[in-house]
């Protein structure tokens, strides 16, 4: 009857100590455990259990911890919590569980002894977990509908723009994740999936109210804020794993069912937006609706409409003015057709920008750009295909400020656009840009190149630097092989220019070399510049004169050969007409032309033809310049509109004009031709030496892996023709690069 | 001989008559080729022992007797009188095929190493063989390996020395002259396409491949796969054909 004493006994002192544990928690007056009564209690414990007895206490004290934990719920616990509602009973239920958990704790000390043997070795739960599952049973079941329509109660209260308790509702949702280990089930099935329903509730009435009450752009700035609302909760309070599901609703409820409405809004969607080029709106429309496929599709659609719209009431306009335009002048490209260009490169510019913006990588709108534009990249309008389109543009751009000698009147909006064209450097990457849809991008070059050499070797570029920042993108866009001669142009005009230095310099030195004529030669390295011809041409006395003298210099100072271009080059004569002097800047064949005039009063056509040497063309060319055009230098007799081999010409000594210097213009050259017999040619070296580098490579290769790499290589400056490329192959097996196979003529095989 | 069955012993008077051969060894040649003449000749010749059946001395008289006077080679004169001698016309394609057998490098022209070296290798060392051999190389030419040799040939032989291409009247005479002995139906609507279309050499690519479009492409153009490694002339001419109408293409 002892055992049975201690055990009583040994309860008893267990039932005061947990009694005194109550005490504290709930805060009565009492004083705190010290260590001989916590230890005193540990061994109570330890004693009933640790007795061999036929009774097994350890069973009855594991009974009894629960029996402990119960009785607190019930009789401390459950009532506080009931009386109490909404926040108050949040309020609460914090304060009960933290106070739980202390006794939880203590109780696990208490009891320590069975929780390390009797418990192991009964496979059965351990203590804590008793502890939990109690809690569990007793309050969060019972009350777990009221806290959770409690909290959501506040969620609300916070979405309308009330402060709440931020902490407390952190806490109280800890509890249904603590409540289940730590895994989320309980948080998840009781609470998570009413407040997504409840917040899908939320949003829909709001949706339902601001779709009609606010503009587009408003209403997604309302729906802006409301994602990052959201967010913040999840962060402050929700659950980690909430978050996505929350946005996702709310986006749901905001976005889904209303993206059509909201993109095709007439007065405020998308379209509009574009036309008044409001990015920031753009850009938070694509924020929103980046995960809705359909918003993204339609988004797209939109602005390939809008650009689309804007590139065909451009092109009309273009159609136009070419209608419009004088036959004679047909086909020069005039100021309205730059002023179109511009837009177009501009709008280009335009939308590239919002891809970027909006779609940042991998844009869904590049491929669809590019096919919008590719319409103008290939037909070009008004007549001109798109590459002289641009070159012409860029020409443009690259000059000089208006010559002194455009005395035409020019419209103020065209002169506006003109004047901010020149050296506008914005200009030149954005028709870059547009060059990147264009096929024939060798073409290009090649027209440019021409340009270029014209704006050097007359003097009419803006700035050395804006030229290499030209050549410099193209060089990115395109690679070093469209740019490579036009840098060496550039430079040349630098090497040139100290050379011309030099010469003065020599003939400061060698007096007697000086020709008597002032003289500036450019020298040019011939394989980077465009072929000119150079015609066989009988100099005036005086400009011989100059030749041999530079060319004494040149020729023992560098040791080079040199090839002179007459018809490059440009004279300042001082003509007298009557008292008057007036000075003319003429081609040099016009020079050599009028220079005969010193020496006859008279000449017939074939006495000029015969005295300068020079073809039919030419001369009928240069004589229309001098008599027929602008300035009537010469007279012509009969006094036609057109050269014949009968004609005779006379000084025109009557001849007036009120300035002092005037610039004859020269005869018109057409470069049309030979740009693309130059472009032909480039691009037969280039598939020869692209299919000789596959060849290389592969050794053996079949027909069409030949093609399709071929096409690889050359696809960025330009693309290639089959035929051209099946032509090229039979010259290389007739050069005997390579050869087809005996077996298979499909195959081709590289010869070392 | 008179073991053998009439049909065998007519093969063997043929063959012996053609390659000048003894009956043994004519015999021996039927045998192995199961008795198909053709076959015989193949493996009579391929023989490498034949080669010293001829007699140097014959071979140095027979080349000094067409030789040029100045230049030690067999020019036009000379083979104007070999043609003679053999009663052929010059003309004839069989000149092409012994041409091929001699390894010419032009045409209207043998060197020495060229005339001597053909005849040692065919065993002929008197006119009267070379005579006899003429059918043989004929028949050479129905034989389609040997033909695209003898077509490829021609076209190295025809050529001008120093060019790299054959120009286009002399390559539509050896394709008349080809492809009379091999028949191709569109051969006339081929030269008459160069002639309007292209009017330029024609590349020694363009010559082979022709002769496997004119083998492996039937006159419908049905198999013709105008994505395929065809030089570029014989697609034009696939057009050339289904512009004009001369070819009703159904695609395949």
């Amino acid at each position: 009857m002892g055992k049975i004493v201690d055990l009583e006994e040994g309860l008893e002192l267990v039932q005061k100590g947990i009694t005194k544990l109550t005490n504290i928690l709930e805060g009565r007056a009492e004083p705190s455990f010290i260590t001989d009564e916590c230890m005193m209690l540990y061994t109570t414990i330890f004693n009933i259990a640790s007795r061999n007895h036929p009774q097994d206490h350890s069973q009855l004290l594991y009974d009894k911890y629960r029996e402990l934990l119960e009785d607190y719920l019930t009789s401390e616990a459950l009532p506080a919590l009931s009386e109490k509602h909404d926040e108050v009973m949040l309020l609460e239920l914090v304060h009960r569980w933290k106070n739980y958990k202390v006794m939880v704790r203590w109780l696990t000390h208490f009891f320590f002894y069975i929780n390390r043997y009797y418990i192991p070795r009964r496979s059965l739960t351990p203590l804590a977990e008793v502890g939990l599952n109690c809690f569990r049973q007793l309050v969060y079941q019972v009350l777990k509908d009221k806290v959770r329509d409690a909290v959501i109660s506040l969620i609300n209260r916070e979405r309308d723009g009330e402060q709440v308790d931020k902490t407390l509702l952190k806490n109280v949702l800890n509890i249904f994740v603590e409540i289940g280990s730590g895994k989320t089930h309980y948080y998840e099935t009781d609470f998570e999936a009413h407040m997504l329903r409840e917040t899908s509730t939320y949003y829909s009435q709001k949706a339902s109210i601001w779709i009609v009450e606010d503009s587009c752009p408003d209403y997604m700035f309302k729906a802006e804020e409301c994602l990052k609302r959201e967010k913040d909760r999840a962060l402050h309070y929700l659950h980690e794993i909430s978050e996505p599901k929350l946005l996702q609703k709310v986006e749901d409820e905001l976005l889904s069912p209303y993206t059509n409405q909201l993109l095709e809004n007439e007065t405020s969607g998308c379209h509009v937006l574009i036309r008044d080029n409001k990015v920031d709106d753009l850009s938070r429309m694509c924020r929103l609706f980046c995960k809705i496929a359909s918003g993204m599709n339609l988004i797209s659609e939109i602005i390939k409409q809008q650009v689309t719209a804007e590139l065909t009431v451009l092109m009309k306009q273009a159609e136009d003015a070419a209608s419009n335009k004088k036959p004679e002048k047909k086909d020069e490209i005039g100021l309205q057709e730059l002023v179109l260009v511009r837009s177009v490169i501009e709008l280009n510019a335009k939308y590239l920008a919002f891809s970027n913006d909006c779609f940042q990588n991998n844009s869904p709108l590049r491929k669809p750009l590019k096919q919008i534009f590719e319409v103008f990249c290939n037909k070009g309008f008004s007549g001109n295909s798109c590459v002289e389109l641009l070159a012409t543009f860029c020409d443009h751009t690259l000059k000089k400020g208006a010559t002194k000698n455009s005395s035409e009147a020019v419209e103020e909006t065209i002169e506006k656009t003109k004047d901010s064209s020149y050296g506008d450097i914005t200009s030149l990457s954005q028709t870059v840009k547009l060059l990147a849809y264009v096929n024939d991008i060798d073409l290009f070059a090649e027209i440019h190149r021409q340009k270029l050499a014209r704006r050097l070797l007359f003097n009419r570029s803006a700035h050395d630097d804006y030229e290499r920042s030209m050549l410099k993108k193209l060089k990115q866009q395109f690679g070093w092989q469209v740019t490579w001669k036009m840098e060496g142009m550039v430079t040349d005009m630098t090497l040139a220019r100290e050379i011309q230095s030099s010469f003065e310099e020599y003939l400061k030195s060698n007096r007697q070399e000086n020709p008597g004529t002032d003289l500036s030669v450019t020298v040019l390295t011939t394989r980077f510049w465009p072929g000119y011809k150079s015609h066989d041409l009988n100099l005036p006395s005086e400009l011989i004169k100059c030749v041999q003298a530079f060319k004494i210099f040149y020729e023992t100072t560098y040791r080079r050969k040199l090839t002179w271009l007459y018809s490059l080059g440009s004279c300042i004569i001082n003509a007298k007409f009557g008292e008057r002097t007036i000075e003319l800047i003429v081609t040099t064949h016009q020079a050599a032309v009028l220079m005969l005039f010193n020496s006859a009063d008279r000449l017939g056509y074939s006495e000029i033809k015969s005295q300068l040497a020079m073809t039919d063309d030419e001369v009928t060319r240069l004589l229309h310049s001098l008599s027929c055009a602008r300035y009537k230098i010469l007279n012509k007799e009969p006094n036609s509109q057109s050269i014949s081999r009968t004609d005779y010409f006379e000084f025109n000594s009557e001849f007036t004009e009120a300035m002092k210097r005037i610039k004859i213009p020269p005869p018109p050259v057409d470069e049309r031709n030979k740009v693309i017999q130059d472009v032909d040619k480039g691009r037969e070296y280039a598939i020869d030496a692209a299919i000789v580098r596959i060849m290389k490579n592969r050794k053996v290769i079949v027909y069409q892996q030949l093609v399709g790499e071929c096409m690889e290589h050359l696809n960025h400056v330009f693309k290639p023709d089959i035929k051209a490329i099946k032509k090229r192959i039979e010259a290389l097996i007739t050069r005997e690069y390579l050869e087809r196979d005996q077996k298979n003529p499909s195959i081709f095989r590289y010869l070392a | 001989m008179h073991k053998l069955g009439r049909g065998h012993r007519d093969k063997v008077q043929q063959f012996m008559a053609i390659t000048g051969s003894s009956e043994k060894a004519a015999v021996q040649a039927l045998k192995a080729s199961d008795w198909h003449l053709e076959g015989a000749f193949d493996i009579f010749y391929s023989q490498p022992h034949i080669r010293t059946v001829t007699d140097s001395r014959h071979l140095e008289e027979l080349y000094n007797r067409y030789k040029d006077p100045y230049v030690d080679m067999i020019l036009v004169d000379g083979i104007t009188l070999l043609c003679n001698d053999l009663q052929v016309d010059p003309q004839d394609i069989v000149m092409l095929v012994v041409s091929w057998h001699m390894k010419a490098a032009t045409m209207c022209e043998f060197s020495r190493q060229e005339f001597i070296g053909g005849l040692q290798y065919l065993g002929i060392d008197t006119i009267e063989k070379f005579r006899d051999k003429l059918s043989y190389m004929r028949s050479e030419l129905k034989d389609e390996q040997k033909f695209r040799e003898i077509y490829n040939f021609a076209f190295g032989w025809a050529k001008e020395k120093g060019q790299k291409s054959l120009a286009l009247d002399t390559a539509i005479g050896m394709w008349q002259l080809l492809f009379a002995e091999r028949h191709w139906p569109l051969v006339d609507h081929w030269c008459q396409f160069l002639q309007v279309r292209h009017n330029k050499a024609i590349s020694r690519d363009t010559w082979s491949q022709l002769l496997e479009f004119a083998k492996t492409v039937d006159l419908q153009l049905s198999n013709y796969d105008e994505e395929g490694a065809w030089p570029y002339l014989i697609d034009e001419f696939v057009e050339y054909l289904t512009e004009n109408g001369i070819v009703q293409r159904h695609q395949n």
